[in-house]
């Protein structure tokens, strides 16, 4: 359905085509369809934030880029093609002979699924990837971090995991470099450091450097700044976008903070109900006036108090409703029970039948009705 | 205007640690200042914001002013009544004309209860209405606080994020309060659940005149919500004044610092490689048990840099005091 992802000039070093992830809900017995026919793409160089709401999928979406979905019956289908200078493969190549799905009325029934095979060819895949040409940094790093391990030891293991520095000394050295990158400060003396000694954006920092110690081709931030404080959080918005402009690595940024993804993604995708619904430069899907957008984008943004809101003491446009929950999907759009611009003109259409991702205008996808006039019904 | 419902007046709570084993036999805790010396006022049908990184001390401030916990020192004074010292027995029924709402949405819903039973007691905390009446108010909640019917054969691990904060609400309201402290009442919650919920408080105040102390570190929220705001680091209260003067025109260095970092600019205020101040330590870091001599915030303080490290900044003798710049706008800076 998505074929054609966006690529930049050098083409994508990763296209994300039609991603599906479920789980198996115990407590209501039913599958929920995390990512339900994700798409997206990123080009050397570039940031693409991934925003939505929890339950969007777009942690999952992440996880399952990373290999790192772990519970059943997890990554079923869709590409991962990931292209550096090392690396040319799909990472789900092949996997999908060891997934049978079946479905009813929208209702995911049963997913047979062979976890040995689908996991030693998983694996098999990701060798030399994860860690080495993708990194990813958590929301919580204190977590991520061994707490048993001075945080030295831990990028001294990594660097001489990843790295041409294989030496006990010189990968010393690397590390302090990388602590000296992300603005640790007594980077000598940090190094000693257990995580437990380090306040929660100093972690965040270790786990930067973490990271991008292996140099990899795809950086993978899952909600960088969550949990931190205000001022710490503005601080690591800052250095990733010092890191961004100095080594130019290509970065899929999730957040579901706005104004974060604002600060530091070229481009933008939306996730709603486990699919992007809209995906373009950040500066058209987020600007103020952006003529065309989903309307879920819309009311996301309106739902955020601005200045105007504020100084007129008015009341907050909130979407009425709640989050899809992702095991009942619509036959329609996903968002049409809580949109607020449907017009008599395509309600039909969007009851009956998911839109399709439809290009706006350059590299600028919407997958809406409204905006689907073009596009063949 | 409005009486005051609320006044606090120097308001402190020290908590003390003790740490290891030499401490715990000797007896010689270490004294955490969590809220140092703190006083506002709240009149009725009104919002005041407080606002301020974790470990300021504002959760606290909310727990002590309902008397959750115990105060240091200072004084409370709820509808004209001082309350600072008063005993359980005596606080219970001014229990009902004040009411928190927690940050965790699951604090005060009884897993193990439908959502009918759970307002059906609060309901009947206080007084022992009949069942009609008890089926009338609420049914009367529920249109308050905007929840459907059916949910009240609902347990909570049934309801979604905003659906239990509306419960939450509901069981809050049930005994008819007219102070409820809100201790981050959206932050566990998503952005567009986070405005209905913003919405309902504001229509809840016009609608039963309730006032509000807004604890949160969502600062356009709490410029939205609150008339006054008062700006906190390390258990004191560094700038207060309207909510549009402390937003618009901050006059303490924090304040500024804090609204930038939220406003989505640089932080420009202190160079992110600039010598002393590039790294966290002097930032993100907070010694609880030692605060700064003199300004707490020095340490982090650009200005203090700027005017070249001022000897006054430092002195033990002279933390700063709210300083008056009228229309109930102060701040506690030398140099601000």
């Amino acid at each position: 359905m998505d074929a054609h992802v966006l690529s930049g000039a050098e083409g994508p070093l990763l296209a994300v085509e039609n991603l599906r992830t479920y789980f198996y809900s115990r407590a209501k017995r039913a599958f929920i369809r995390s990512v339900d026919g994700a798409s997206l793409g990123v080009a050397r160089g570039e940031t693409l934030g991934v925003v939505g709401e929890s339950g969007s999928g777009k942690t999952v979406a992440a996880l399952s880029v990373a290999g790192l979905v772990s519970s059943a019956p997890g990554v079923i289908g869709g590409r991962v093609e990931l292209h550096s200078d090392r690396v040319r493969r799909n990472l789900l190549d092949g996997l999908e002979r060891h997934v049978r799905v079946k479905e009813e009325d929208g209702r995911v029934v049963a997913v047979e699924k062979d976890e040995r095979g689908w996991r030693r060819r998983s694996e098999t895949l990701m060798a030399g990837v994860r860690g080495k040409e993708i990194a990813m940094i958590f929301q919580n790093p204190r977590s991520a971090l061994n707490p048993y391990s001075r945080i030295g030891a831990q990028l001294v293991e990594a660097i001489r995991l990843h790295t041409g520095f294989k030496g006990e000394r010189e990968a010393k050295e690397r590390a302090l470099h990388w602590l000296e990158r992300v603005r640790i400060d007594s980077p000598r003396l940090r190094f000693d450091n257990f995580p437990f000694g380090m306040s929660g954006g100093m972690c965040q920092r270790a786990m930067i450097a973490m990271a991008l110690c292996a140099e990899p081709s795809l950086l993978i931030a899952d909600e960088p700044t969550t949990g931190l404080d205000a001022t710490i959080q503005s601080r690591i918005v800052d250095l990733l976008g010092e890191l961004k402009a100095e080594t130019r690595i290509a970065t899929l940024l999730i957040s579901h903070d706005i104004s974060v993804i604002q600060r530091l993604s070229d481009r933008v995708a939306v996730m709603y109900g486990g699919t992007v619904v809209e995906n373009g430069p950040a500066a058209e899907v987020l600007g103020r006036d952006a003529a065309a957008r989903h309307p879920y984008t819309a009311a996301l943004l309106a739902s955020i108090p601005g200045a105007e809101t504020i100084r007129k003491k008015s009341y907050l446009q909130a979407i009425e409703g709640e989050v899809l929950d992702t095991i009942e999907v619509p036959r329609g759009c996903r968002f049409y029970g809580r949109c607020n611009r449907v017009t008599e003109g395509v309600r039909g259409r969007c009851a009956s039948a998911e839109p399709p991702l439809a290009e706006v205008a350059s590299g600028h996808k919407v997958r809406c009705w409204l905006h689907a006039r073009g596009a063949d019904a | 205007m409005s009486g005051t419902l609320l006044e606090v007046t120097d308001l402190r709570k020290h908590y003390s640690q003790r740490r290891g084993l030499i401490p715990a036999l000797t007896g010689q805790g270490r004294v955490i200042p969590a809220v140092d010396g703190v006083s506002f006022y709240l009149r009725e049908n009104e919002t005041v914001g407080l606002v301020g990184e974790s470990g300021c001390g504002k959760t606290t401030i909310g727990r002590t002013v309902l008397r959750l916990t115990d105060p240091s020192g200072g004084r409370i004074v709820f509808g004209g009544r001082d309350i600072t010292h008063l005993s359980r027995a005596a606080l219970r029924p001014l229990r009902r004309e004040m009411q928190m709402i927690f940050q965790d949405l699951d604090a005060g819903l009884n897993p193990k209860m439908r959502v009918r039973a759970i307002l059906r007691e609060a309901l009947t905390v206080h007084e022992r209405p009949g069942d009609a009446e008890i089926e009338r108010r609420i049914r009367e909640l529920l249109e308050q606080v905007n929840l459907k019917e059916s949910k009240l054969s609902n347990y909570p691990s049934e309801l979604s994020g905003g659906e239990k904060r509306r419960v939450g609400i509901a069981r809050v309201l049930a005994v008819r309060p007219r102070l409820i402290v809100a201790d981050e009442p959206t932050s566990a919650l998503d952005v567009s659940i986070q405005a209905q919920v913003v919405n309902l408080l504001r229509e809840l105040q016009k609608n039963l005149g309730l006032s509000y102390l807004f604890i949160s570190h969502d600062l356009p929220i709490v410029e939205l919500v609150s008339q006054k705001v008062a700006v906190m680091y390390l258990g004191r209260i560094v700038e207060t004044g309207l909510a549009d003067d402390i937003a618009h025109l901050p006059r303490h260095p924090y304040t500024r610092i804090l609204w930038s970092s939220l406003a989505g600019k640089q932080s420009t205020e202190v160079s992110p490689r600039g010598g002393a101040s590039a790294g966290d330590r002097a930032w993100g870091v907070f010694d609880f048990e030692q605060p700064a001599a003199g300004c707490r915030f020095a340490p982090r303080c650009p200005l203090y840099q700027d005017q070249g490290r001022p000897a006054v900044c430092t002195d033990p003798a002279s933390e700063p005091p709210l300083r008056d710049l009228g229309k109930g706008h102060a701040v506690a800076c030398h140099f601000a």
